[in-house]
């Protein structure tokens, strides 16, 4: 079975062409700057070199167009045409309280996300801009939904909400959900597979650190608690957002600074976290070369950075009465052996004993603590595509 | 490199009647925002102006005021320099050619409506825009369909009128002539959404809504003004607390520029004959003696620079 999984962001599309259920992977690749200048597929088939095709590409519809034009092409294709195509994964950021896993997509549901879209405007919107283009592309291929939000619908409801007015939670649905869930839920699944433990039984907390970054503390196999919230903005400090901050604090730089509400969505977005500290960059990479010159505001950054992923792993440690595995994903996660050493030192306390062989190793699936280390910690990259062409698979088929 | 293009699947997706190249005529303080947030929300803009020398200084312009955005956290820079990259000026009307909408903003602070000016504009679009491109007019005390009355196709001309202060105000007052016909209307309205506004749809009338309503707002402000009744500020104060705008009638007056209330004043007063409508002498000598607001940091208020009223400069009709 032929499974097309789309991640459709605000100007670009992530794509991936399965073969289900071998997981064997035909094609991969990045329509991006949708609607901007330069707009251009980067393409991949199989084990062939990237190729990037430059052209015009006003808008979602025609981005998909041409992706399913390059799949189906002679140069580059790996389908003779788009019957081939047996279904649809899409990645949704948002399923609000509708949705607790992955849907085949219908009218209904259509309508459950377009509501959904005010919780979460920046992102589903583009999510539905796919859904949209697919249904008018190939109106008899069956869609399947995948929700970011889905595998923490299982947090319990002292967990959820927040200290505000209840009727604030009931007229508006404002609580935590969570994001990342994909991720999260592959991750430490596949860490349970690596190291032979029961995923049921289990105190996993699994940290998903890129360019945004959550930390789920799952128990039995199941979300408890997430850093991200309501939107993406809360938790952890990220490359351009701030994570938690005291919403007096916000209130008094709205007042000083007089920004309109959406001025303030972008500052707490785009102009914070470690972009907003540092003053160099939201790429880690960068921050580290500038703190290693001696910046001083990004070796504070840096060490923000890594204090607030412990203080996480601490508070989640208490949420679940201790943990079992301790899972690194993501593009920090998986790289970024510096950051993670800082986030692994001092946690000694929590029965974590470290593997000085394994720690510096970057990119793979790896166990970093020692055989008799209380808690297992280990790397899994993220593979949130394959989890979709799975999801969708197995509603499918 | 291969080009996308080939790889189209017939064009059964290329998207329809979305407006993705604006074109601005004349380029003041209106057509600059216009200019501004049409970029901003992803479209091609190209603006027309008299000048080589003004263009430039009107990109300057554009870029400062896109730089004040950056100071209070409402764009990054390199999101500035994408919008930067879609404006484009102009001295000939020939590079309108590929805009699917044009409108013209050209100075309202001359005397009169300007309608032959801005009939002679029209014509000279309508000589190079494709046949499927509206054609438009930022009006507010002019008729729509005097304009389109010059046009071969006059079902293509609507009005917009962008109300002051654009960036902060989420209508659009969109007016229907005669001859426009829904299809252009219904074109103008996705336009209007796609910068994040709401269309008002208005059959056409001089002074629309907005500018029908404000004139004898702020005439009846210069009266209780000139009776000594109460300060310039205190008016103000009282409006916005008792209404819940935004400014007050002497505030709004200074930012829109009290050259063109009176204009519209002058305007209005030729179209109803009802006194109304009729300029108070407070706004006139202000006019006289170059105080113009905002524009030239003095009007009702004075200004230092931030666009922040610092001290009124009038009281009971006197200027202090």
């Amino acid at each position: 079975m032929k499974i097309i999984v789309l991640n459709c962001g605000s100007s670009s599309i992530k794509y991936e062409l399965f073969d289900m259920p071998s997981k064997e992977v035909l094609a991969i690749g990045l329509v991006e700057k949708i609607g901007l200048k330069g707009s251009a597929i980067k393409h991949k088939r199989g084990n062939d070199a990237e190729v990037k095709i430059e052209g015009e590409i006003l808008d979602h519809n025609q981005g998909i167009e041409y992706l399913l034009g390059v799949l189906i092409s002679k140069e580059y294709g790996s389908l003779r045409s788009l019957e081939e195509i047996n279904a649809v994964g899409h990645r949704v950021v948002h399923g609000a309280e509708e949705f607790s896993g992955s849907v085949l997509i219908d009218d209904k549901v259509i309508d459950a996300l377009e509501k959904s879209s005010e919780l979460a405007p920046l992102h589903n919107p583009p999510n539905l801009k796919g859904i949209y283009a697919m249904k008018l592309l190939l109106p008899e291929v069956p869609q399947v939904g995948v929700f970011d939000t889905a595998f923490h619908q299982s947090m319990p409801e002292h967990v959820y909400l927040y200290g505000i007015p209840y009727i604030l939670y009931e007229k508006y649905k404002v609580r935590r959900y969570g994001f990342h869930g994909t991720s999260h839920k592959y991750v430490s699944k596949r860490a349970c597979e690596l190291l032979n433990l029961n995923y049921k039984k289990q105190r996993i907390i699994s940290c998903h650190l890129g360019n945004g970054a959550s930390i789920t503390a799952i128990k039995d196999g199941k979300s408890y608690d997430t850093s991200m919230g309501m939107t993406p903005t809360e938790g952890l400090i990220m490359g351009t957002r701030t994570g938690d901050i005291d919403p007096g604090a916000l209130l008094f730089i709205a007042e000083k600074e007089k920004t309109s509400i959406s001025y303030t969505r972008t500052l707490i977005n785009k102009f914070s976290g470690m972009l907003g500290i540092s003053g160099v960059s939201s790429d880690m990479r960068y921050i580290e070369d500038a703190a290693n010159d001696g910046n001083h505001r990004a070796k504070v950054a840096l060490e923000m950075y890594a204090y607030h992923v412990k203080k996480y792993i601490g508070s989640y440690a208490a949420a679940l009465g201790g943990v079992d595995v301790l899972v690194f994903t993501g593009g920090i996660g998986e790289n970024d052996t510096e950051t993670r050493n800082n986030v692994l030192k001092g946690l000694e306390f929590l029965g974590i004993k470290t593997n000085l062989k394994n720690l510096n190793v970057r990119g793979k699936e790896i166990v970093l603590s020692t055989e008799d280390s209380t808690v297992k910690v280990i790397v899994v990259p993220t593979k949130e595509e394959l989890m979709i062409a799975e999801d969708t698979y197995e509603i499918v088929k | 490199m291969s080009e996308l293009v080939q790889f189209s699947l017939g064009g059964r997706m290329k998207p329809k009647g979305n407006i993705q190249c604006v074109g601005i005529i004349g380029c003041g303080s209106v057509g600059q925002v216009v200019t501004r947030i049409a970029a901003q929300y992803g479209m091609d803009v190209t603006f027309l102006d008299v000048s080589d020398e003004r263009i430039k200084n009107i990109l300057v312009d554009i870029e400062e005021q896109l730089d004040g955005v950056i100071a209070h956290w409402g764009i990054t820079s390199s999101e500035k320099k994408l919008i930067m990259s879609r404006i484009k000026g102009t001295t000939q009307f020939e590079d309108l050619k590929n805009c699917d909408l044009v409108i013209e903003t050209i100075s309202s602070r001359q005397k009169g409506t300007l309608l032959s000016l801005r009939q002679e504009l029209f014509e000279k679009v309508e000589a190079v825009v494709r046949e499927d491109c509206i054609i438009s007019s930022d009006l507010s005390t002019l008729i729509i369909s005097d304009l389109a009355r010059v046009l071969k196709h006059p079902e293509r001309a609507i009005g917009i009128h962008f109300i002051e202060p654009i960036d902060k105000t989420n209508i659009v007052e969109v007016v229907k002539g005669r001859d426009t016909s829904d299809e252009i209307y219904e074109k103008v309205n996705r336009f209007v959404s796609m910068i994040n506004k709401k269309a008002i749809l208005i059959n056409e009338s001089p002074g629309n809504i907005s500018t029908r309503i404000l004139v004898p707002l702020i005439n009846e402000a210069c009266e209780i003004l000139m009776e000594g009744v109460a300060s310039v500020s205190d008016i103000d104060e009282t409006m916005k607390e008792t209404t819940g705008y935004i400014y007050g009638p002497f505030e709004i007056a200074d930012k829109i520029g009290l050259d063109k209330v009176l204009k519209y004043m002058d305007n209005l007063y030729m179209e109803y004959g009802d006194k109304k409508y009729k300029a108070s002498p407070i706004i006139k000598r202000l006019v006289r003696a170059n105080f113009l607001g905002l524009q030239t940091n003095k009007g009702f208020y004075n200004y230092k620079g931030n666009g922040k009223p610092i001290g009124n400069t009038i009281s009971c009709a006197i200027i202090n």
